[in-house]
This record gives C-alpha cells, structure tokens and sequence, in this order.
C-alpha cells in the first residue's frame, strides 16, 4: 500500500523553494506562495519554484548603491540553472576561536589545491573601502564646518559683550573689580553656550532620526546612516564650551581694559 | 556720502568686521564648494560620456556597463542588426577581461579589453601605434612600468584564470605596440586593449563571440532616444543607455552627495545671512542717536536704510571674495578624498569649477546680504526723531 505512494512522490518531486528580497517582493508584487520560473538567461526555458520566504535585507553598506535584487536558491539548483556543475564561489568556514582560524587558514592556503582563504575582517575592510573614503570626506566637512562655528560663535559672543559696555562702565564706575567683571561675563558666556550646547544636541538628535528615517526610505536598507554617541555629544559641547568661554573671556578683557568712560562714549 | 558714511561705521569696530567677514568668508567657501557638488560630479560625468562622441551604450540586460562580469552573446548578429539602422553610423564593440602577465618573479593583473581599434573609444594613444595586428596590445603607463616593459617589447599573457586548476583558457604572446591613457580607467589601474577577437580567443569557447559593452555613434543628436528605443526593442538582451539614462543611473546612485550639497549649501547661506544680520542689527542699534541726529537734520529715511543694507553688502561681499579663494583650495582638497573611491574613473571629479557655480555662489550671498540689511535698516529709518533723541539725552 505505501510502496506505490513513494514510487508516485518519487517520480513528482515536491516544487523547489525560493527566498526573494523584500524590494523584489514590493516592487513585483510577489507574495509567499506565488509561482516563479526561474532562468540564467530572459527568454529561455526554467525551473518553476515556489516563493517560501521574504527576505529582510541586511544592513549592508556594500549593497547601499546597488539597485539589484536578491534571491536565495537552494545550491544544488542554483549550480544546475547557471551551468556551475558542481562548482562554489566561496566556502563560508566557523571557527573555533583566533587560533583556530590561524591554524585553518594556514592548512587551507598550505594544502588545499586552488583554495585561498580570507579572514572575514579582511574581506569586510576591501568591501568597505568606499565608506572610508566618505567617512574621511565627512571628518573634512566636519572640520570646516567646526571652523565656521567657532567663527560664528566668536563674533556673537563679542557682540553679545559690546553690548554691554555701558552695564560695565557703570559696574566699574562703582567700585566693582575687573576680575569679578570678567568672571560675570565668562559665566554668562559659557550658561550662553551651555543652552546653546542643549539646543544643539536637541537639534542633532532630531535630525539624525530625519537623516535615518529619509535614507532608510530612498535606499530600502536597515543601515543606521546618521548615529549620535555619548562621544560625539561630548565632544560637541566641550568645543561649544570652550570656544563659548574663550569667546567671553576675550571679549570680557577687552572690555575691561578700556576706561569706563570712554565706554559710555565720553 | 552713502559709502563713505557705511565705510566709516564698518572701520569703527574692525575687529568685529573682521571677524565678521572671516565667518561670512568661510560660510561663502563652503556654499561655494556645495554647488560645485551639487553640478560638478554630473557634469564631469556627462564630459567623460561624450569625450569621444559616442551618445549610446548597450550593456547586458538590467546592468551598468562592467557594473558586473555579465556579457552579450552574439556580437556579429548584433552588429548586423544594428547596421540596419540608418541612424548608427558607427558600432564599437568591446569586452572587459583580466590578463594576468610574468613579470619581476610575480604575476601581475591588469585589466584588459578586447576592442575594435579603428572605431574604439576607450582610450586615447599617446605613443607608438593602435593594436591593429591580431598580436598587439595598448597598455598603459602603470602596467608599463609595474612589468617593467616598453614599446615593441613582447610579453606573454594569460586570461581566464580558473582558481581550482590553476590554469588559463588562453594564453598568447603579445607585442606592446603603444601607451595610451584609458579613458574610463580609475587612478593607479593597470589596463590594457587589444583586438577584440583576440581576447574573444584567448578567453575560451564560451566567450568566443561575447562582448561586455557596445559603443554607438548616432549620426543626429536629435535621434539619439529614437535609436535607444529601437535598440532595445529589437535586441531583448541588452538595456541601452543614453548619456541622459546613463546620468539619471548615475543621479540616483549618488543622490547622496547631491542631497548632502543642498543641506550643507543651505546652512552655510543661513549662517552667512543669520551673521551678517546680527552684526548689522546690534551696530544700528548702537548708533541709533546718531541715526536719529541725521534724520533730524533732514537725511532721508531712503538714506539711512540705503546705507545700512550697503553696510551689510559690504560685509558679504568682502567675505564672499575672500570666500571663492578659499572654497577652491577646499574642493581641491575634498575632490583629492573622494577621488578615492573604488573604480572611480580619474577624469571624474566631485568638485567641478564652472564659472556659473562661482556667480551662484556670489549672487546667492549678495542676496542674503541685502536681506540681512533690509530689517534693521528699516528699523532704524522709523524710529521716532523726538523720543529717541530725548531717550538718547537722558542716557
């Protein structure tokens, strides 16, 4: 009785499975259970498969710029529709720890005939070597834009002060001591800044969510493009800081060094 | 009058100015830079396209030209085809392969492409002769010296390298017969061009008559996306690109920068004009005695708000010169990182000058600088004369 059901499942193999790419799934309108023939080549004769599942892409910034699709394939169908016989591109190999991947690659690249094997790292730091570049390219933005700032807030502060002048002749005229001047306006300054610096931070923080949220959209990826660490936090406000401060105290000395007469303009 | 009066209050406070012009100097050097971006990649990219005629290129169905190691069948049929049209006047097939050569107790690789060329538009000869013979090949100065050989000398190449037999589909011994620079080549590749049917050979049955990429030339400009349109209807396994296709791929790859240029251009012109109109505001309200005296002594508010939008201007301008010099010397410098990227072709730049990114970049500052002036100079031409002076001799 169940000899001729064998025989039968036998002679129809069940369909071969499939695994498209969410962007493939979007943009044809394939859905999990759909029917896909499959060909190396448009217009020739292929395999029918089954869609069993959809991919979420993975957050990749090698596949950022290309617009292909991706499908997985069982191997032995894949070799079979391409015409690879029984041939690989690449043998993904777990280790058991450094050393273990020290001693196996060694034994690969010694022994195995027409093997060359990479560390993982390797391979990653060669794929990624166009986000080198921009991520140098936004440290020289960065640099200049930092530049800009520390002008800006210089020039502000300055104004900031100069508009004090009459507050500090008449401070002055009273008996108050430079040095409590400049202590005032330094402490001003740097509350400026600190505010400022919150400001800031709360800026940054909203629009690295828009920068995320925007090129997550326009690239269908899961790749993080904009990220604020404590670090980078840290080392904003410590620049705003210190230039804030710098930026008073300066204006501050200046203002203090000048009679207070000539600063009420007699 | 009007200058000499804006010129007088902008030297009161020079340190102020001066700094003042620095911020609005680096704000222009960045916009400057910014709009160089936003135009330059796509301009330089459509020069390269077009720098040796050809307004059209079939690549295999779906990619990019060499965008992967996919290659059309059937170049003698397709080549027939495409002469049917009366439009095409010139067709240049070609195919990308990597040769690997002996030399210096290693094997150096280079890339190599199979070419017709009387009609190639791949490179540009710079001594010697094309490869006309069937056993000639072009390479370029980096391959030249990393194989340490020259013009007429005959070097032994291999292509179709099969990792698991260690063995080649073709090797062939070629004579170097000129230098050339490679057009599409990115800095420091070694590359090299022979005929086609030679690297057809030499890369085994299987690619026996494949090409990676067809160059056209269009007789009329005007028909360039008619014949596009009929390349692809008459010859399925190709996706035909015309420079506007090729820029608009090109666009949506690197949408990235252009949209970086737009938010960075965009906060350089608000930091340049939030500057210029503090600066201007607090040295109104500074002088508003002095306003408010010349108004009482008959100065029109035309005048008053004439000279400080001219004060304003003055800054923006003197900061924007000093800025286009200073935006140069950036671009260089960013154009040298981003000239980095992998496979870039070297006659591609990020930060292409053109003389309308320079008047953008001016036109767009002188504009902010009025704005920047046009509130507080209003402000200060409607003050009341009577209770500002009495407020001003009270204080």
């Amino acid at each position: 009785m169940l000899l001729p059901l064998v025989a039968l499942l036998l002679q129809f193999p069940a369909q071969r499975t499939i695994a498209i790419d969410e962007r493939l799934a979007d943009d044809a309108k394939i859905a999990i259970g759909d029917k896909l023939v499959v060909s190396a080549k448009p217009g020739i004769a292929g395999d029918t498969v089954v869609v069993s599942a959809i991919l979420k892409r993975g957050a990749d910034p090698s596949e950022i710029a290309r617009s292909e699709y991706q499908v997985r394939m069982h191997l032995g169908q894949l070799q079979k529709i391409a015409g690879y016989s029984d041939r690989v591109d690449r043998f993904a190999v777990a280790t058991r720890g450094e050393g273990a991947t020290e001693d196996a690659m060694r034994a690969i690249n010694s022994a195995a005939f027409g093997f060359e094997a990479h560390r993982s790292t390797d391979i990653a730091v060669e794929t990624s070597r166009t986000y080198q570049v921009v991520s140098r390219f936004h440290k020289a933005i960065g640099v200049i834009t930092i530049v800009a700032s520390a002008i800006f807030l210089l020039c502000i502060m300055l104004l900031k002060v100069e508009e004090r002048r009459r507050d500090v002749a008449a401070l002055r005229l009273m008996g108050i001591s430079r040095s409590t001047v400049v202590k005032a306006i330094v402490s001003e300054a740097a509350l400026l800044a600190l505010v400022g610096c919150a400001l800031g931070v709360l800026v940054g923080f909203l629009s690295s969510r828009f920068i995320n949220w925007h090129y997550q959209n326009v690239y269908r990826t899961p790749l993080t493009f904009s990220l604020v660490t404590p670090q980078i936090v840290t080392l904003a406000v410590s620049l705003s800081l210190v230039l804030g401060i710098c930026a008073g105290l300066l204006a501050s000395l200046r203002l203090v060094r000048t009679p207070p007469l000539s600063l009420f303009g007699r | 009058m009007i200058l000499r009066l804006a010129w007088s209050s902008l030297r009161r406070h020079s340190t102020r100015t001066l700094l003042a012009i620095l911020g609005v100097a680096v704000a222009t050097a960045m916009l400057l830079d910014m709009v160089m971006m936003s135009s330059g990649l796509r301009e330089s990219f459509r020069e390269v396209l077009l720098s040796r005629g050809f307004q059209l290129r079939l690549a295999p169905k779906g990619t990019l030209p060499f965008d992967t190691d996919a290659t059309i069948e059937n170049v003698s049929a397709i080549v027939a085809r495409l002469r049917t049209n009366p439009d095409v006047s010139i067709i240049s097939p070609v195919l990308g392969a990597s040769i690997h050569v002996s030399a210096k107790g290693g094997i150096v690789t280079s890339a190599a492409l199979g070419v017709n060329p009387k009609v190639q538009g791949d490179y540009e000869l710079l001594s010697g002769s094309d490869p006309l013979a069937a056993d000639a090949i072009v390479a370029n100065e980096d391959f030249l010296r990393a194989i340490d050989a020259g013009i007429g000398d005959t070097i032994e190449v291999s292509t179709g390298y099969n990792p698991q037999l260690r063995t080649y589909s073709g090797t062939r011994k070629l004579v170097i017969t000129g230098r050339a620079r490679f057009i599409y080549g990115a800095a420091n590749q070694l590359a090299t061009a022979m005929q086609l049917a030679t690297l057809q050979q030499m890369s085994g049955p299987a690619r026996h008559d494949d090409a990676s990429l067809f160059m056209i030339k269009v007789r009329d400009d005007s028909r360039v996306e008619q014949v596009r349109k009929w390349a692809e209807r008459e010859i399925p396994d190709v996706s035909a690109l015309s420079i506007a296709t090729a820029l608009a791929q090109v666009d949506q790859r690197l949408s990235y920068f252009r949209q970086l240029a737009l938010i960075l251009g965009t906060v350089s012109l608000f930091v340049g004009f939030l500057l210029v109109s503090t600066l201007v505001t607090v040295s109104v309200n500074e002088r508003v005695g002095e306003i408010t005296v010349m108004r009482a002594l008959g100065v029109s508010r035309a005048h008053v708000v004439q000279q400080i939008v001219l004060e304003g201007v003055a800054i923006t301008l003197a900061g924007a010169i000093a800025g286009l010099g200073l935006g140069l010397i950036t671009a260089r410098y960013l154009n040298g990182i981003l000239a980095d990227f992998p496979g870039l072709p070297v006659a591609i730049d990020f930060f292409l000058f053109q003389p309308r990114a320079a008047w953008t970049a001016l036109g767009l500052l002188t504009l902010s600088g009025i704005a920047a002036g046009i509130y507080p100079s209003f402000r200060a031409a409607s003050l009341p004369i009577a209770t500002t002076l009495r407020e001003e001799a009270i204080a």
